[in-house]
């Protein structure tokens, strides 16, 4: 991309870069801004039909769709009280360390092929690391705020998403060993073709593990019925209480843009990414192999694919929300030390277990793998198109496995019936 | 306006949050507010682990350090949230200790700094396993001193084999003559195997002292 | 009573945090209107609860001395504002007992409608608000939209959807209108299927069932010393209800009618209905237990509204006698406690023969449920309080007056 606008359009280098690396950004600051206010309208909308009620039906004509809108309207003119006990520099800053780790979660997820603003080898990780900064934001506003509830409700927080960071961080594993890699464009690539070959149909143990991982995702990100931080009925509005305004808001949007990064890394890891469920676009020739233009084509595909699972997830989580009651803080760490955490070590077993029940993993399945891999680490003679935000010269030394050994992985991969561990390692 | 290195301004940027923060957690005087200082310092260096290529130590750092922080964070919360925001007050003796204690370790830290020959270059971003194209690279790079190299990183897979005890970044002559460099494999598992023992070590020092009653709450 | 945090029973390690008051009230979500309770907390767990009253004082009983019986009607509406009816009748059984009328028998089945009609609503509403309580939405709009058709109901009978000042000294205002019984049983034959969605939502939600069995145990010899009343008690598994064990000018209402006291006998509730077994971590007088037998009395009014249509519509005659605004009282007092949705609601009036009484005094049940707090309400988490409070069913207008 930097290329291309310093050659073809003629822009110095420095601006070339600065207007490469703002695209993804804005782009991905509206996925966040709007991707809220089109699920705070959604949320409206489900629960509303769920409670049999209508829901918004005035605001912009049909459906209420500008509902989000004018309550955001509503919220930016409120006035922005800070307490006279409060930690006022902490209160100020609190809800800005939530919706910036929301939004930095955001860098390294693809929404396509391709399509992901920083290519990390250590994506998973990454979001996981950034999701759990999330919880600062939260346990600061408790604290400045000067509010005993407040407190409570961060306190309440701290609890739940450290004890919940760990069966979350095992279930991540599951699919990270089978594909091989960290890299959440692997991890999803590994999964293309029928929707039989999505890793959460992979085998019975990464089925239940992803629903451990829904229902950690869902106490991380503090939805109902892990909501305790803002337990309503117990807390007054826990952490939030004393927030009003355009700072209230701001942790609504870290909210909903963090429900939106868990169910992206749970259609990311689990469901195929943005592979549907058919594999047309590789039928109807809309892939990378005839060209940019039907390559971008068939991202656009993918890119409603994913978005469509995600909002499916949202949905799951609001279902989720309207139906059930609210755990106690004593069952939320029970279900998460008791259940959860014994559950996915037993399904890590299991997974490890699983090529001698049911026999070595499919050759095309190893392909795929060996494919995403080798796509990710190019091969130092051949001159693959880079990455975003890879310069040209960084490709000839991206791999530092040597060729010869790859010739030799690759039979061994294709060859390798027992071990499924991260990387085919050549063992003589 | 010729041109502007972003690498450079981003690394300005980042030292300037690392150090700055550093600073403001030696000033504060309340403890809250030095955790949080610390955490932004903390994500700093995050940053600069990742402005040079380092994508794991980086993801590492915040998920580790910066994580870290977090208990640090609670604690000072559970000890000031009663009082109003207690006060931890330095006296001027533990001024001068302190000063002198990092004016030495300073003192250490940067002639060391300075005797690495490769961070004169621009290079720095390099990752820090070397193979000969890589040198051969910097060299290059060092010849052009206005092009800051930062390589597409792999390091992942090459800490990660390491740690298994396979070192992808020595010389594959070794390995096919049979002599396997053994990697990190003792080290990894002799922290794997302290880390245990910390674990039930705390378990067991946090366990209550008298028989418990049966309550309500198990 | 109270018992101090650093009690052993309470310490589980050797490491605590400071001890904290909470103030959850008179501005809190679940405290249902303006009710303060002090917490005394050890991080999450409640060491002592302490109610404070008084935010919703309007001095009814003070109105009552200078108002005559008839007048006096109205403000037994804004007592117990979910359950209207029943404090009506509760006051003018008390007149009427005062009086030594005897309304005819018409209108004693159409009390029995209408009174077993606004519990079932009011349960309605304790339901729904203690699922909100414990953090779902949704069952509250759905007992919302039952109740709604009831407030129609009652709207057709006497034009109010929220304080009737419908049944009145010498049976009721006006008569049932045209085609009312109909309505009413047009709804109960919509409402009956729809109680098993409550019981899907609530009753049988294992987040329910874990939330609510074991929480807020109040056995049945401290429900007694108490004066609990109501769902509390039978929750307890005590088999006492006043429309069976009253005073005969109350239980005539009820004669011949088939209705079995809901509560736990002998491990088991009445067989009548078919619904949805004890779970097995529910014991006697706990939260889920109050909850359930306020469920299974919604069952029962739903049987005695049917009964009591079908004998109203037999029975021929007037449905009360016209009782003139001033009419005069007999000096004397007289006391009389009816079964209200929330307990037992007692009035006293007194009375030196003029028509305003001497003395208006009312009896509420929830004060006597509310004082059971400071007893359930300690040695669990945060989060219990409102579960417990919720289960009392407690309404301020009723403690304050």
């Amino acid at each position: 991309m930097v290329e291309s606008l310093i050659e073809n359009w003629g822009f110095p280098e420095w601006m070339a870069y600065l207007i490469a690396a703002t695209i993804p950004c804005v782009l991905l600051l509206h996925v966040v801004a709007v991707g809220a206010l089109f699920f705070i309208w959604l949320e409206r909308k489900v629960s509303g039909r769920i409670q049999d009620r209508l829901g918004p039906t005035r605001v912009g004509g049909k459906y209420g769709w500008l509902q989000s809108l004018a309550d955001g309207v509503k919220l930016i003119s409120k006035e922005d009280l800070v307490p006279a006990g409060a930690d006022s520099w902490l209160f100020r800053l609190a809800p800005y360390i939530s919706v910036s780790c929301c939004l930095a979660a955001y860098l390294t997820i693809p929404f396509a092929y391709g399509w992901v603003a920083q290519n990390l080898d250590v994506a998973v990780f990454f979001v996981l690391a950034i999701l759990g900064l999330e919880v600062f934001g939260v346990i600061l506003a408790g604290y400045a705020s000067g509010s005993k509830w407040s407190l409570l409700g961060g306190m309440r927080e701290a609890a739940q998403v450290v004890s919940y960071e760990v069966p979350l961080g095992l279930c991540v594993v599951l699919p990270v060993m089978l594909a091989g890699s960290m890299n959440l464009t692997t991890i999803a690539q590994v999964q293309s073709g029928w929707f039989t070959s999505w890793l959460i149909f992979y085998n019975p143990f990464l089925f239940v593990t992803f629903w451990i991982f829904f229902t950690c995702a869902l106490a991380s990100v503090n939805r109902a019925p892990f909501d305790l931080a803002e337990a309503e009925s117990e807390l007054v509005a826990g952490f939030h209480t004393e927030y009003s305004g355009l700072r209230w808001s701001l942790f609504f949007l870290a909210e909903y843009g963090s429900m939106f990064s868990v169910s992206a890394l749970a259609v990311l890891l689990f469901l195929g990414g943005w592979n549907g469920p058919i594999p047309i676009t590789s039928w109807i020739g809309w892939t990378f192999e005839y060209g940019w233009f039907w390559g971008t084509l068939g991202n656009f595909v993918g890119l409603a694919n994913f978005i469509f699972k995600c909002s499916l997830g949202i949905v799951l989580m609001m279902w989720v929300r309207w139906t059930l009651p609210r755990l106690r803080i004593d069952q939320v760490m029970t279900i998460c030390l008791k259940y959860c955490l014994p559950l996915v070590c037993l399904m890590l077993l299991g997974n490890l277990m699983w090529p001698w029940i049911a026999g070595p993993p499919s050759a095309s399945f190893v392909q795929k793998r060996y494919e995403a891999y080798q796509h990710l680490h190019p091969e130092p003679t051949t001159e693959t198109e880079a990455d975003e935000e890879t310069t040209a010269e960084s490709n000839s030394v991206a791999i530092s496995l040597p060729q010869q050994v790859n010739e030799k992985q690759k039979v061994v991969l294709t060859t390798s019936s027992t071990t499924d561990s991260s990387l085919p390692l050549q063992t003589n | 306006m010729d041109n502007i290195l972003w690498h450079s301004v981003f690394f300005w940027a980042f030292a300037v949050i690392t150090c700055g923060f550093a600073v403001m957690v030696v000033l504060s005087d309340n403890i809250v507010r030095m955790a949080v200082a610390l955490i932004f310092s903390l994500s700093g260096a995050a940053g600069l682990f990742l402005l040079a290529g380092a994508d794991f130590v980086g993801a590492m750092q915040l998920m580790i350090y910066v994580g870290g922080t977090l208990v640090l964070l609670i604690f000072g919360v559970m000890l000031t949230a009663q009082g109003p925001f207690i006060s931890l007050k330095a006296g001027s003796g533990d001024w001068i200790i302190a000063v002198v204690m990092v004016g030495l370790s300073l003192a250490m830290l940067l002639p060391m700094a300075w005797s690495v020959p490769d961070w004169h270059g621009p290079a720095m971003g390099a990752s820090e396993t070397k193979t000969t194209k890589q040198t051969a690279l910097q060299e290059e790079a060092e010849a052009d001193q206005e092009t800051v190299v930062v390589e597409h990183n792999v390091s992942v897979t090459e800490i990660g084999l390491s740690l298994v005890g396979v070192r992808t970044d020595l010389n594959q002559e070794d390995q096919e003559s049979g002599q396997l460099p053994e990697g990190y494999l003792l080290p990894f598992e002799i922290v794997s195997v302290h880390l245990l023992v910390i674990l039930i070590g705390a378990a067991y020092l946090a366990r209550a002292k008298r028989p418990r009653k049966p309550t309500k709450y198990p | 009573m109270t018992m101090q945090a650093d009690d052993p029973r309470l310490i589980e390690f050797d490491v605590r945090t400071d001890e904290m008051l909470v103030n959850m009230g008179p501005q809190h979500p679940s405290t249902h209107g303006v009710l303060r309770l002090v917490l005394r907390t050890d991080g999450e767990i409640v060491s002592e609860t302490t109610p404070h009253i008084g935010y919703l004082h309007r001095c009814a009983e003070k109105i009552g001395e200078n108002l005559t019986a008839r007048q006096f009607i109205p403000y037994t509406d804004r007592m117990d504002y979910l359950a209207g009816m029943n404090m009506n009748l509760g006051w003018s059984l008390a007149v009427e007992k005062l009086l030594q009328m005897e309304i005819p028998e018409k209108g004693r089945h159409l009390r029995v409608m209408i009174v077993e009609l606004n519990r079932i609503a009011s349960h309605l509403l304790g339901m729904g608000a203690y699922g909100l309580d414990l953090g779902t939405f949704s069952p509250f709009l759905y007992a919302f939209r039952e109740r709604e058709k009831i407030l129609d109901l009652f709207e057709a009978v006497c034009g109010a959807r929220l304080t009737y000042s419908y049944l009145t000294i010498g049976g009721a205002t006006h008569d049932l209108p045209p085609g009312w019984l109909q309505q009413c049983e047009a709804f109960l034959d919509q409402f009956e299927p729809n109680i098993e969605e409550y019981h899907t939502l609530l009753t049988t939600n294992q987040i329910f069932v874990k939330r609510t069995a074991g929480i807020g145990l109040l056995p049945a010899e401290m429900a007694i010393s108490y004066g609990c009343t109501g769902p509390v008690l039978r929750g307890s598994g005590v088999d006492c209800d006043l429309r069976r064990d009253g005073e005969p000018i109350y239980t005539r209402m009820y004669e011949g009618y088939d209705f079995e006291i809901i509560c736990e006998r002998d491990g088991h509730y009445p067989d009548d209905y078919d619904y949805p077994p004890v779970p097995k971590e529910a014991q006697l007088g706990d939260c889920w237990h109050r909850f359930y037998v306020r469920m299974l009395e919604v069952v029962q009014s739903v049987s005695l509204i049917r009964q009591a249509m079908d004998k109203y519509s037999q029975t021929a005659g007037d449905y009360g006698i016209p009782v003139r605004f001033n009419h005069k009282l007999p000096a004397g007092e007289a006391y009389l406690e009816t079964e209200s949705s929330r307990g037992w609601m007692g009035f006293h009036i007194v009375s030196d023969g003029t028509a305003v009484p001497l003395r208006a005094r009312a009896r509420s049940g929830c004060f006597s449920n509310l004082s059971v707090i400071g007893e359930i309400g300690h040695g669990c988490l945060i989060a219990d309080i409102p579960a417990i409070v919720g289960s009392l069913d407690l309404l301020m207008g009723e403690i304050d007056r």
